[in-house]
């Protein structure tokens, strides 16, 4: 930590002699420290996973969601602090409402990321502000079909498969081993929970809880919570898999 | 116990009174004054490599000639002109708020203001007053991509043609021009390529017949013609073209008065009294 | 005669909207009138608003070119943020939102029209108070009145280029025909994935209906040669 006592740090509206902006980085820190969320682009649809994780036992199994809707056809999973992603979702959906009333039709996801990615930066630009401490993935359905995004304090991309929190970084070689053009999303929904119920540490990290989503042809292309049993199964599966892996 | 008939004041609320009265007045033959109004015709039309716009030169104030040499066809840039017609305020005030802004549209971006600029500037300030400001005007001038001609209605409303009439005399004018206007304004090409700017001569010629069956026609236009051609890189405002109606009856030997024509009767000098200085109060003194 | 010539420009019009196997063609009159008197007899009611959708205007002039005006610079900036052509119903709701928010100082009946690759052509119309239809075809304007009938018999689904605009040329000269506030020429705009097709039929190329006398060519033809330099 090199930038600690420097005086560079204090505020979103410095730089550093050599041109980075600490409190930029450290909003990043906030957004690693979380657990992980999985967004992946399969051939039909667009398949999003959080391993959630969970504070405290008596805690109902639930709440606390890190997904949420944005509209009828998109919704965004949040990694890092919650509170500013719910900050973040409450824009995002007057975003897609407002555009809705004056254009008479749903919101394109590009557009939609744009417009979060903007209120996401206008808060690095005041020194009375705070960066969000968190990312999101967003996840659409639109006329030219699904599309995903990523969205943090640092920018915007456009994404096949990505992972924010924790665990990202065996997260993305687990998704880059993936033949996301032929998943469909009904087998992508499986592979999200292994690689996320793989990557958690039973023994160091917290208890969590799996929390799964998808926009796809099965949805009717409406952002909706995996169905029950489809996420049962696939908690099944990832199970299994881990089974056999400590096994082997 | 039986109700009181208690005439209360009023609590509030609108009150018409003042309604009622002014529709007695006007019953009565009372009537607000009204605006000086130009009683006008106005014309223009495109031809071949400019336009030519036209006006009469009367101006009325009810059924009375206010000024039997007026100038309708106003500066708005010097490749654009416009002919007013309407309230004589409305449309002078009009184009010379809308010529200073093309000024400084001109300054700000170091180009040859352009005649749909004219026009959408004032379309939307005319829109904005709903009719009230009531302006009917002939726009034309020649930009970078051509010559133009327009007319904007008090409403807001804008029609392009290659050629127009306003005003009272519109019909008159109208007549003329659909009767003898001819796309590119020329009846045969292979003699107008010997002769000097034909259409130009022939566009001016069309246009003070129209103004002239205006002035003859209506009661609310008259007196001379106004002309002014633009053409590209050159504007002739050609004021009084022609004078149809000269002044009649001039005393060939002028009007003058020999010295001593008035008889004194009688004279009479008051002299004025002297200022006297008020007494107990000092002058000013530095 | 009471030619009211302070009156509002008002478009006294016959406006058509109808779809066709691959695309739209709207139609139009020319005739614009300040009371009794025909201000403009080409007028053009058929405005652009972006390169594929166009707006068939009828009521007040000055009402409806603002809003086309307005409806065209938005479309504007919309496609410039989303890099991509606007759809014809997003023109629609915009034209449709400013029809509702101003309907106490707007008396504009519109009809709009054109072709996307998501949906292909389509046709709204956007009546006084600020609703929006979307139709298989659409009349408005006065001249309207006498076409509801006529359109109902001959629109069908599923007909060719050709024979659209052959049904909008009919429809409009039907109702110049009996409407007198509609008049002059028949003006079509065809729009389908091409491109847009401009035509004109001026008013002695129109059909003639029921003991219609032929037009000559107004003055023009009858008088002596005029103005010889």
């Amino acid at each position: 930590m090199s930038s600690i006592g420097t005086g560079y740090d204090l505020s979103v509206t410095t730089f550093s002699p050599d041109g980075r902006v600490f409190q930029i980085e450290y909003a990043a820190k906030a957004v690693d420290n979380s657990g992980t969320v999985i967004g992946i682009k399969c051939k039909d649809g667009i398949v999003m996973g959080v391993e959630k994780l969970v504070a405290s036992k008596m805690m109902l199994a639930g709440s606390n969601r890190r997904i949420h809707s944005v509209h009828r056809h998109s919704g965004m999973a949040v990694a890092g602090l919650a509170a500013d992603g719910r900050q973040i979702v409450a824009r995002a959906k007057s975003e897609a409402t407002s555009y809705e009333r004056v254009y008479g039709e749903p919101i394109p996801v590009k557009e939609l990321a744009d417009r979060v990615a903007s209120y996401v930066h206008l808060c690095t630009l005041y020194w009375w502000l705070r960066p969000f401490g968190c990312g999101v993935i967003i996840g659409g359905y639109d006329r030219d079909g699904p599309q995903l995004y990523m969205v943090e304090p640092s920018g915007i991309f456009m994404y096949f498969g990505t992972a924010i929190g924790k665990g990202r970084q065996a997260a993305k070689t687990e998704i880059e081993k993936l033949k996301l053009s032929e998943l469909s999303c009904r087998e992508g929904v499986i592979e999200v929970a292994k690689i996320i119920y793989g990557l958690h540490d039973e023994a160091k990290d917290k208890a969590f809880e799996l929390e799964m989503s998808w926009v796809c042809e099965e949805s009717n292309r409406q952002h909706q919570k995996v169905p029950d049993d489809l996420l049962e199964a696939a908690k099944a599966a990832a199970k299994a898999a881990l089974e056999e892996m400590d096994a082997d | 116990m039986s109700k009181a008939t208690v005439e209360l004041p009023p609590k509030g609320g609108f009150n018409f009174d003042l309604c009622r009265r002014n529709d007695m007045l006007t019953k009565n033959g009372v009537h607000a004054p009204s605006f000086l109004k130009t009683g006008t015709t106005i014309v223009g039309l495109v031809f071949q490599d400019g336009v030519v716009l036209g006006a009469d030169t009367r101006a009325t104030e009810g059924p009375i000639v206010a000024d039997k040499n007026c100038e309708k066809i106003h500066y708005m840039a010097p490749n654009i002109y416009c002919c007013g017609a309407g309230t004589a305020a409305d449309t002078e005030n009009v184009t010379d708020m809308i010529s200073s802004q093309l000024l400084l549209h001109r300054y700000a971006t170091g180009r040859e203001s352009r005649v749909v600029t004219a026009l959408t500037l004032l379309k939307t300030h005319l829109f904005g007053y709903q009719g009230h400001v009531s302006a009917a005007l002939v726009l034309g001038g020649v930009d970078i991509t051509g010559p133009h001609l327009h007319t904007i209605y008090p409403h807001g409303s804008t029609d392009t043609l290659p050629f127009a009439t306003m005003g009272s005399g519109s019909l008159a004018a109208m007549a003329i021009f659909e009767s003898k206007y001819r796309e590119g304004l020329t009846f045969n090409l292979v003699y107008c390529a010997f002769v000097e700017i034909p259409q130009r001569d022939e566009g001016v010629k069309l246009v003070t017949e129209a103004i002239c069956s205006g002035i003859f026609n209506d009661l609310g236009s008259g007196s001379n013609v106004d002309v002014c051609v633009i053409t590209k890189g050159k504007v002739e405002y050609l004021r009084n073209h022609q004078k149809p109606n000269p002044r009649t009856y001039i005393s060939s030997k002028g009007f003058s008065f020999l010295k001593g024509q008035t008889e004194v009767l009688s004279t009479k000098v008051t002299l004025l009294e002297k200022p006297q200085q008020e007494e107990g109060v000092d002058k000013m003194e530095e | 005669m009471d030619l009211n010539l302070d009156a509002p420009h008002s478009m006294g019009t016959t406006i058509i909207g109808v779809t066709y196997d691959g695309g739209v063609v709207l139609g139009a009159d020319s005739r614009t009138s300040t009371g009794m008197y025909v201000a403009n007899r080409a007028s053009d009611k058929i405005t652009q608003l972006t390169d594929n959708v166009y707006l068939c205007r009828s009521g007040s002039a000055a009402d409806t070119q603002i809003i086309s005006d307005y409806v065209r610079y938005f479309l504007d900036q919309h496609t410039i943020q989303l890099g991509q052509p606007a759809t014809v119903k997003v023109a629609a709701n915009l034209i449709r939102l400013l029809s509702y928010q101003n309907k106490n100082m707007l008396q504009a009946g519109m009809i709009v029209g054109g072709w996307d690759k998501y949906v292909g052509g389509q046709i709204y119309s956007v009546p006084l108070g600020g609703t929006i239809l979307q139709q298989p075809f659409s009349i408005g304007g006065s001249g309207s009145s006498y076409l509801y009938g006529f359109m109902d018999q001959s629109w069908k689904e599923g007909m060719s280029k050709d024979e659209a605009e052959k049904l909008v040329v009919k429809a409009v000269s039907l109702a110049i025909a009996r409407d007198g506030a509609s008049g002059g020429v028949v003006r079509t705009v065809t729009i389908n994935s091409e491109g847009v097709e401009r035509k004109f039929y001026p008013g002695d190329s129109l059909p003639l209906w029921h003991e219609e006398l032929a037009s000559v060519n107004s003055l023009l033809d009858l008088l002596p040669e005029p103005m010889s330099t």
